[in-house]
């Protein structure tokens, strides 16, 4: 990170750049431009459904299409891309080589995403970031679905290029003194994700063609009526996408792997736990595809496979949170801004995953299947975990791209308020679920539970809101005009900080 | 490490021999429909049992130590790796 | 391991084991139980098109957005979407298959009280979906 705000440059000078930190950065500004534009049309959606009947969206298709593109934005165009951005700037640093394996490759990776964002965003599809079939193959209304399609496409390739180069990065242009078992914890949940997207995205990649062919009439792979099978999509779609859920969730956990020994002044309790974990995850997660699929009709020899699938998968993400309870334990920690982010992520992280062990339970989905329930659970997930460690992870990072301190209060109110919305907003939708709302509805029964849950949840969307505008505010504030870091120790912990540290100096 | 797999098997078969004991011996059904949303409901709240028992250690566990882990704790002591600052 | 003992780790996870084992064995016997359809269940084919549901009883008669059932006896609905994908769900009943085309899902209950119970589709089915709703009328 060759501080990149404090010593300006022009900005074609970063944007033609294929140096890590620069494609980083890249990769940094457009997640967080792309999640406030998701972020956008999630609080539309709540304060839609802050009462029955219609409020500020006029029409169901606009509804339709909203949360769809607020679905597509938020994995796509601000999870993913975030990922990238802190793989480029630590995974070569902490294995110790000059840049990526392939650094034009990864800028092409890059600019791969502006395009497929503005295809998905121009298009503003309807049919729900599943687009299952038929009705995105009959029903849902081109020229949207058609440009979301070309739009995951380019965004799947670039997932993809990227992938590779980690995984080169990691493997081959790994310093010869460093052995596999002692690259940090970040760079292993890189490997571990990146070895998923090769392995799961061809599948998607195959459906998503089939499908636009489909809805170009030229071939029935998903129509009955042509002798297709719908179940098949769902089955292809389901085998990327349910390991791409680690995909997402791993290198957040990695990011937590970074901070809570910073802050907690000891290192790691168990570096081979760590790895071992991150390793089952990224294999195991490739057995429970199927248990989104219960209610499609399967048989009870199925379901239970996919029970048992699914059901392996939690010893895993248990012994990260056993990993980072046992690190703090013992501990001298400073509740900076990143390390807040972080153990409030760790706490939403053990709920989610709870409420992921009663999902897996297959008579369970006769009552949560497509309802309020199973938003929630996803979204303690995406947000809960993941985005809550992005962030953490972000503040982490300021000082060393800018070369200026956050405002600490402001990042204090920001964790307060979001942790406070995010518990509010989905751990209501829960129960929401367990009353029987389904989900993507643009309008409700007016029963009295549906109605105040429902204004709980949006009220608990509005604070995360206000909460990531003034967030919004310190970062523009701060990166202009903030304090200048100490670069050796922004947050006084008094120890080394190796790897941002190392990021600071172009020749590392 | 014998002894861990010795106690390990004899766990093994205290618990799941009754279970499938308690599973296969069930008398065939006498006329009466079982109550699909009793049955449902009681393994939600069994289920539900168990993850708010968990989440209350679990959740316990981790507000204790950030609680007692802080540096402004009185008993904090720096930990032994900050002598060198390296961690 | 780096240098320290990780047995707590170890029976953490043996706990963890126990714990999911438990979850499962219960869920696949609820499974189990609740999958037994009685052979005597009267068949209810339901259809799900864009954006209303259709019954049709053993005797041929037909119910556009309302279905009328007997208290205490099993139904069997066979399940199916004409148009694209519907998801067939009683909520009061915990009963919920997904209609989908060309294929014929099975689900059944026993109504177990008198009353009016909401009919709704689980799964988005394009412009109306929100509003895809019948009524099941159970009668002594």
């Amino acid at each position: 990170m060759v501080l990149e705000l404090a010593k300006p440059r022009p900005i074609w000078q970063i944007m033609f750049s294929t140096h890590h930190t620069d494609v980083g950065l890249l990769y940094t500004i457009m997640s967080i431009a792309f999640f406030f534009l998701g972020g956008a049309l999630a609080l539309g959606i709540r304060a839609e459904l802050f009462l029955p009947g219609s409020q500020i969206i006029g029409d169901s298709m606009t509804f339709n299409r909203m949360f769809t593109v607020h679905g597509t934005t938020l994995i796509f165009l601000f999870l993913l891309p975030f990922a990238s951005a802190v793989g480029n700037y630590f995974v070569p640093i902490m294995v110790r080589y000059k840049d990526m394996a392939y650094p034009k490759l990864n800028a092409i990776a890059f600019w791969m995403i502006p395009p497929g964002g503005a295809l998905i965003w121009l298009g503003f599809a309807d049919f729900s970031w599943y687009a299952t079939p038929p009705y995105s193959a009959i029903s849902a209304p081109g020229p949207a679905a058609d440009m979301w399609i070309f739009g995951l496409k380019i965004l799947g390739v670039s997932s993809v290029l990227g992938s590779i180069n980690f995984v080169v990065t990691i493997l081959k242009c790994k310093h010869p003194d460093l052995p596999l078992s002692k690259v940090p914890l970040l760079a292993w949940s890189f490997l571990s994700s990146s070895l998923i997207v090769l392995v799961a995205i061809p599948s998607f990649a195959a459906a998503l063609v089939m499908l636009l062919t489909d809805r170009l009439g030229v071939t029935g792979f998903f129509d009955p009526a042509k002798g297709g099978d719908p179940i098949a999509y769902q089955h292809l779609f389901w085998f990327t996408f349910h390991p791409e859920v680690y995909v997402l969730v791993i290198p957040a956990i990695g990011m937590m792997y970074e901070i809570i020994p910073r802050f907690s002044r000891r290192p790691i309790f168990s570096q081979s736990s760590g790895i071992f974990a991150f390793v089952v995850l990224s294999i195991v997660g490739f057995s429970s595809w199927a248990h989104h699929m219960y209610a499609t009709g399967m048989s009870f020899t199925e379901k239970t496979v996919f029970m048992v699938g699914t059901l392996a998968a939690a010893p895993a993400s248990a012994m990260h949170v056993f990993n980072f309870i046992a690190t703090m334990w013992g501990a001298r920690m400073r509740f900076a801004t990143p390390m807040m982010w972080s153990v409030g992520g760790i706490a939403l992280f053990f709920s989610a995953g709870a409420g992921g062990v009663a999902n897996a339970a297959m008579p369970f989905d006769f009552i949560t299947h497509d309802s309020y329930w199973v938003v929630g659970h996803f979204h303690l997930f995406v947000m809960g975990t993941i985005a809550f460690g992005s962030i953490g992870f972000l503040y982490y990072m300021f000082p060393y791209i800018t070369g200026r301190m956050y405002n600490e209060t402001m990042g204090k109110i920001h964790f307060i308020m979001s942790f406070i919305g995010t518990v509010m907003v989905f751990f209501t939708q829960h129960v929401l679920g367990l009353y029987g709302m389904p989900r993507r509805v643009f309008d409700y029964m007016p029963l009295p539970e549906y109605i105040i849950m429902n204004q709980i949840t949006s009220v608990g969307a509005m604070i995360i809101g206000a909460s990531m505008a003034l967030w919004l505010f310190n970062m523009l504030y701060s990166s202009a005009k903030g304090k200048e870091a100490n670069m050796d120790d922004p947050w006084g912990l008094g120890g080394k900080y190796y790897y941002p540290h190392q990021a600071k100096t172009p020749h590392h | 490490m014998a002894r861990a797999i010795v106690l390990m098997s004899i766990l093994t078969v205290l618990v799941i021999l009754p279970m499938i004991h308690l599973v296969f011996a069930e008398p065939a059904e006498a006329g009466q429909y079982i109550n699909r949303k009793a049955e449902i409901w009681n393994l939600f709240f069994k289920m539900m049992t168990i993850a708010f028992t968990v989440g209350a250690v679990v959740s316990g566990t981790l507000i204790w130590v950030v609680w007692r882990f802080r540096e402004s704790h009185p008993k904090a002591k720096p930990t032994k790796y900050e002598e060198k600052g390296e961690w | 391991m780096s240098g320290h003992s990780n047995w707590p780790e170890w029976i953490y996870v043996a706990v963890v084991i126990c714990l999911l084992t438990y979850v499962g064995a219960e869920a696949w016997n609820v499974e189990r139980i609740v999958e037994h359809t009685p052979a005597e269940a009267e068949v209810i084919k339901v259809t799900g098109q864009q954006w209303f549901w259709t019954f049709e009883h053993e005797d041929g008669t037909k119910e556009v957005g309302e279905l009328h059932l007997k208290k205490g006896k099993p139904y069997k609905f066979e399940i199916t979407a004409k148009d694209v994908n519907h998801s067939f769900n009683i909520h009061d009943y915990v009963v919920l298959q997904d209609a989908i085309v060309g294929r014929l899902n099975t689900v059944w209950f026993a109504p177990d009280k008198a009353g009016e119970y909401t009919i709704q589709c689980r799964e988005y089915c394009g412009l109306l979906h929100y509003n895809m709703r019948a009524t099941l009328y159970v009668e002594e």
